[in-house]
């Protein structure tokens, strides 16, 4: 095949992320007339590679083995060098996940072989893909090319697609062998485990809903949370909401707290101070809500609404659930 | 007073236990002040004049033992003034002791006539203390100490035994009243210089050495270019304590005073002045015979202190307590310990000259710039330069509004870096020197600066002044305001704003020395105005000095204490004069306000003049 | 733990300052590098920290700070120098415009050829690029095991423990047989501010200067431009119901969150 989707496992299932590569695959595949595959790899693999088959991925690559049982960067790197070395396809397409990041590079050493990563947008110029990413802290879009021969590797960064567009369809499934050998592997891993939710980590979070002193009283925090989790995001606040003992420390975002830049971060009733936006500026979209209309949040606000948080969040809420 | 004899015995012992506690009790005293006179620097002597008064003013007339405290500092004066008055008595006592009375029998019965009343008012007062320290045991004093238990004791004893010795007594019984006198003064002289009752000696000349300049640090010279050698003294020069501090330390009564006014301690930091700044370094003094000790001060103490003085104000002995800078330059300078919010501090101030690690300032391109036939420099400062609050921009404006309507020259420095204040109140003193270095190059041509805000104002004439000589004058924006009202330049009527407040800024109040410039502006404006708790050189600070505006750290509400205040007051429109202050309240005030209480607005001087200036008619 | 000297390289890189103004040059191919203001990349500076405690747990060792870059690289190789590290390797090169890992990576590994390092620690990704790629790549072609993310690390016994950051708050702990090239995340420790006699002693200790034979990139950028959605800030408007609508909207077709 021409383009090979690597997918990766999320419990059993196919990763988000993964999903969202086939939609970028799909899209690549059918500006330049391509053909995809999408491969599917660990020591028991059946139900993901079910799952691949009921979408339009061309073909199924299924590979098993043992030593693919846990996660390894030296395994997986392997795995697919060598998947890529049978199968010649000229764009290999990841999504940008943290196991990603661990491994992929290997194989673009081990094949001295591009890998452009963390990708929002490919478009195709004259027969050619140029992929498009953030660069300069998220300030500045680059187009980059691949220079030379193929194979590419690629990745897109999580939302660059959306996974709900996967088209459906019906793909064989086969059996690929790889040689993998208990000498290549020279990690150990012990099981993945959680911390305790000591602290907030709201850096990672891609969608933040975060409250200022226009939420009013702390009666009204509990509003704000369920918009949050109507949304699938975390809950935040500003400095103020902080020292008045409505929220603990763990939710300030600002210059004496957190700093993030999630995909969306919705500002209720935060005027938008200084010490506040060093710490969310850098958010791919904001969306305020602020009664004042000369507040300075609007300045930097993707999106603004003039209006009463209090009347607006509950609404809100109900119109997403 | 029967004409008693004593024996050569009696004499003999008395002689010993006199010079054992007069030679101990010199031995001590002196074995302190030889680690004194270790310390850097020299004990000043310039004003004499001033120090003297001072002395008078606060030792005699207890100016600052009643202050703040006002019954137990009564209290604590009934027993000084007792003191004195049994200063006479004491000597002619021992004399007696001797064979040679000073005071002839019919002249001790006249004393007697004023010692006795005094000696009442001496039971009274130390009856009152005592009661006050282990009845009530308020915690600024500390844990309950026996040596004050053995001086309260002492004191009552001594004032019982002297009256009871002016009765008509037995000889045995009047000799055994007596040695019980003796045997407590001669105790006392041996309990003093071992506790914190050597302020008895120390204390009039602490306060008679105080330095005059707020706050007290040494200055730091670095010298990159300077040999490995002279790094190393430096470096060993910032362990050690003038002899200023070191006599801070043994004269140290505990109060605790500097505790009650520290709004670190207030909003449930950690800090504790009294020990942290001046008491945990007394042993290490004591123990290591020299100075070189400021390396033991508690460092999470040292990092939450605003530096605002206030400790040092309250210091009935004329103590200068705050040790954040000695500390916190140990940490920077010699460990490399820094708190991470402050390490991008440091690097913004160094890559960029300014706090935020901007490159441009709206602000400063829309005023005039600065040329040498200006009458003054208008110093912005970074929080005004960058907006760390949007709404003190306004302020500045108002401000050089007033000066246009005044017809006064200003214009801003183009390269105007930070002045260096969190640099210099946090420690990182390379980074203040390339700062300063920097800025006195910009300000070469300059006679007069004005700024609006305090921290600036401070470092560009009082602390670079420490460094090299200063060729300009700085002023405060609210002098120059003040000025212009008295002057007749610009002309204000009293607007209604409902009640009036005003925060005294403590970099302006205490270390400016400047309380009545803002009030003379704001009641030219306002028709209702009143004083907050704690105001003028008792200001509490807001919380935002001391580079504690960059602060991450959130437990503990240092920075919302003052604004409590605020709210409770009752006040409709707090003013301030520092950019720090009006951002503080800006940020504290909603929260805090209860609900169905409006909002209290928050103005800076500037502000409150500009909206009620009289327009004088174009012409 | 290990009695040998440790040998830790840290690959520092000058990238600009989160504040800087990023001017775009005529030809749109990059920024007009003159116009920026540089700083220590911000993870780098972490992975130095931890080198630096590495080596002061096990007593001995040297920690050697390698910065890829033109002249105004030396800055951040003499800060790291001032934090501790023991020397410094400056490969001078023009980085305008450069992106490659691939490329990157040999230009270390051609450079660490005969240094025999027994860990490399990069930055997780650098903030200017945000490859991420380069301390993997060049583990991978020195013959290194690898592992990225690191949240804490643990040495000895000839090996090193990593425990990888992975999603939603989930953790694992690898164990990596030396050598190893490990990128670290910012945040597991706290970086230490160079001492005054750091920075004094920084002017003497060495920094190598090696210049690279230039290699040919299998990336390049076309042009860099600023993202076309210029704050102009949407204004949605209407009674409560209205915007309510237009926002589950633009949240779903927009933003894209729903």
């Amino acid at each position: 095949m021409d383009i090979l989707i690597v997918l990766e496992d999320s419990n059993g299932k196919i990763h988000r992320m993964g999903l969202e590569s086939i939609v970028g695959a799909q899209k690549m595949a059918e500006e330049l007339g391509l053909s995809i595959g999408a491969l599917v790899m660990g020591a028991n693999v059946d139900l993901l590679a079910e799952e691949a088959s009921g979408l339009n991925v061309g073909e199924v690559l299924k590979v098993e083995n043992e030593l693919l049982s846990t996660y390894s960067a030296d395994g997986y790197a392997e795995t697919v060098k060598q998947v890529i070395e049978q199968e010649n396809p000229t764009y290999v397409i990841f999504g940008h996940t943290y196991q990603v990041r661990d491994y992929a590079p290997k194989v673009s050493a081990k094949l001295m072989k591009p890998f452009i990563v963390d990708n929002v947008s490919v478009t195709t110029n004259g027969g050619n893909s140029v992929f498009t990413k953030l660069m300069f802290n998220g300030k500045l879009f680059s187009d980059v090319t691949p220079t030379g021969d193929g194979p590419y590797l690629i990745s897109f960064q999580s939302a660059a697609f959306s996974s709900e567009k996967a088209d459906v369809g019906s793909a064989p499934v086969r059996d690929c062998t790889v040689n993998l050998d208990v000498s290549m592997i020279r990690t150990e891993s012990e099981e993945p485990f959680q911390e305790e939710a000591g602290g907030i980590d709201l850096t990672s979070a891609d969608i933040i809903v975060s409250v200022g002193r226009g939420i009013g009283k702390e009666g009204n925090i509990p509003l704000a949370k369920e918009l949050a989790q109507a949304l699938g995001g975390e809950l935040a606040s500003s400095r103020p909401v902080v020292d008045a003992g409505w929220l603990p420390a763990a939710h300030q975002i600002g210059s004496s707290g957190q700093s993030v830049s999630p995909k969306m971060y919705l500002a209720l009733g935060i005027s938008g101070a200084i010490q506040h936006v060093v710490g969310m500026k850098g958010s791919k979209n904001i969306v305020a809500i602020n009664k004042d209309p000369e507040a300075p949040i609007f300045e930097i606000a993707d999106y603004g609404v003039v209006g009463d948080v209090l009347e607006i969040i509950p609404k809100l809420t109900e119109g997403i659930q | 007073m029967p004409d008693f004899q004593f024996s050569n015995i009696e004499k003999i012992i008395l002689t010993l236990g006199t010079i054992g506690c007069l030679g101990s009790f010199g031995y001590e005293v002196w074995r302190r002040f030889k680690i004194v006179l270790k310390g850097r620097e020299s004990l000043p002597f310039d004003r004499l004049g001033v120090r003297c008064w001072r002395v008078i003013r606060e030792v005699l007339f207890h100016e600052k033992v009643m202050g703040g405290r006002f019954w137990p500092g009564l209290m604590h004066g009934l027993v000084f003034w007792g003191f004195l008055v049994f200063g006479l008595i004491t000597i002619d006592h021992f004399a007696t002791g001797f064979g040679v009375p000073l005071l002839s029998e019919s002249l001790h019965h006249a004393y007697s006539y004023f010692g006795i009343p005094f000696a009442i008012l001496v039971l009274i007062g130390i009856i009152a203390l005592a009661y006050r320290r282990f009845m009530i045991r308020p915690a600024p004093l500390g844990k309950t100490s026996p040596t004050s238990g053995f001086v309260a004791l002492f004191i009552a004893v001594l004032m019982l035994t002297y009256i009871y010795g002016e009765f008509d007594l037995s000889p045995m019984v009047w000799k055994i009243n007596w040695w019980l006198h003796t045997s407590v003064i001669l105790a006392f002289l041996w309990l003093v210089p071992r506790s914190k009752h050597l302020h008895l000696v120390l204390a009039p000349v602490n306060i008679f050495f105080r330095p005059f300049e707020q706050p007290y640090h040494t200055a730091v010279n670095i010298d990159l270019e300077g040999s490995e050698d002279e790094l190393d003294s430096t470096l060993v020069d910032l362990t050690r304590m003038t002899k200023n501090q070191v006599l801070d330390v043994f004269s140290c009564v505990e109060c605790g005073r500097c505790i009650d006014v520290c709004p670190a301690n207030r909003g449930g930091g950690i800090l504790d002045p009294k020990n942290h700044f001046i008491l945990d370094l007394r042993q290490p003094l004591l123990d290591q015979g020299n100075v070189d000790v400021l390396g033991t001060i508690n460092v999470e103490a040292g990092w939450e202190c605003t530096t605002c003085q206030a400790c040092t104000e309250v210091c009935p002995v004329g103590n200068y307590v705050e040790k954040s800078d000695e500390i916190r330059r140990l940490e920077v300078l010699v460990e490399g310990k820094v708190p991470q919010e402050y390490q991008k501090l440091f690097m913004n101030l160094q890559e960029s000259g300014n706090t935020e690690g901007h490159a441009s300032s709206p602000l400063a391109d829309r005023l005039p710039s600065y040329t040498p036939d200006m009458e003054y420099v208008l110093w912005l400062g970074c929080f005004a330069r960058y907006g760390l609050d949007p709404n003190f921009t306004k302020s500045v404006e108002n401000f050089t509004k007033i000066l246009e309507v005044a017809g006064v020259s200003y214009g801003v420095l183009e390269n105007e870096h930070c002045s260096g204040d969190p640099a210099n109140r946090l420690g990182d003193k390379l980074t203040y020197t390339m700062l300063r270095e920097h800025n006195m190059e910009q300000l070469a041509h300059a006679k007069k600066v004005v700024t609006l805000c305090p921290h600036c104002a401070l470092n560009l004439e009082k602390e670079y002044g420490k460094y090299a000589e200063v060729t300009y004058r700085v002023f405060h924006h609210t002098q120059v305001i003040e000025q212009l009202i008295t002057e007749g330049r610009i002309k204000v009527k009293k607007g209604s704003e409902g009640k009036v407040t005003y925060h005294d800024p403590c970099n302006l109040s205490r270390m400016l020395d400047e309380v009545d410039a803002p009030r003379t502006a704001i009641q030219a404006s306002v028709d209702d105005f009143f004083e907050l708790e704690e105001s003028g050189r008792n200001t509490l600070c807001c919380g935002a000095g001391g580079g504690l505006w960059w602060k991450k750290e959130t437990k503990g509400r240092t920075h919302l204490v003052r604004a409590e205040q605020v709210v409770a007051s009752g006040a409709d429109t707090v003013v301030t004069g520092c950019n720090f202050c009006f951002g503080m309240m800006n940020q504290g005030l909603k929260p805090l306000t209860p609900e169905g209480q409006t909002e209290i607005q928050v103005k800076d001087v500037a502000d409150i003049v500009a909206e009620n200036l009289v327009k004088i008619p174009s012409v | 733990m290990g009695f040998y000297t440790m040998k830790i390289a840290v690959l520092v890189k000058q990238v600009p300052g989160t504040e800087s103004p990023l001017p775009i040059q005529s030809n749109q191919n990059w920024v007009d590098e003159g116009a920026v203001a540089y700083v220590m990349n911000e993870s780098d500076n972490y992975a130095l920290e931890e080198a630096l405690q590495i080596r002061e747990a096990n007593d001995e060792g040297e920690v050697v700070a390698v910065s890829l870059g033109p002249d105004r690289s030396q800055k951040v190789i003499r800060e790291a120098l001032a934090k501790g590290a023991d020397r410094g390797i400056h490969i001078q090169l023009d980085t305008a415009g450069m992106i490659d890992p691939l490329v990157t990576a040999s230009y270390f590994a051609d450079t660490f050829k005969d240094e025999n390092f027994d860990l490399i620690f990069t930055g997780l990704q650098s903030d200017d690029l945000g490859m991420g790629q380069t301390g993997i790549i060049l583990g991978e072609l020195l013959g290194m095991s690898t592992a990225s993310m690191a949240m804490a690390t643990e040495v000895g016994g000839g090996k090193i423990k990593v425990k990888r950051e992975l999603e939603a708050g989930w953790f694992q702990w690898v164990s990596l047989s030396l050598p190893a090239s490990v990128s670290i995340q910012s945040g597991l420790n706290v970086p230490r501010y160079p001492s005054l006699k750091g920075i004094m002693g920084a002017k003497k200790k060495e920094i190598k200067v090696v210049t690279p034979s230039v290699a040919n990139q299998s990336q390049s950028v076309e042009k860099v431009y600023v993202p076309q959605s210029d704050k102009q800030t949407v204004m949605i408007e209407g009674s409560v119901e209205q915007i309510v609508g237009k926002l589950v909207e633009t949240f779903r077709n927009e933003i894209k969150v729903l």
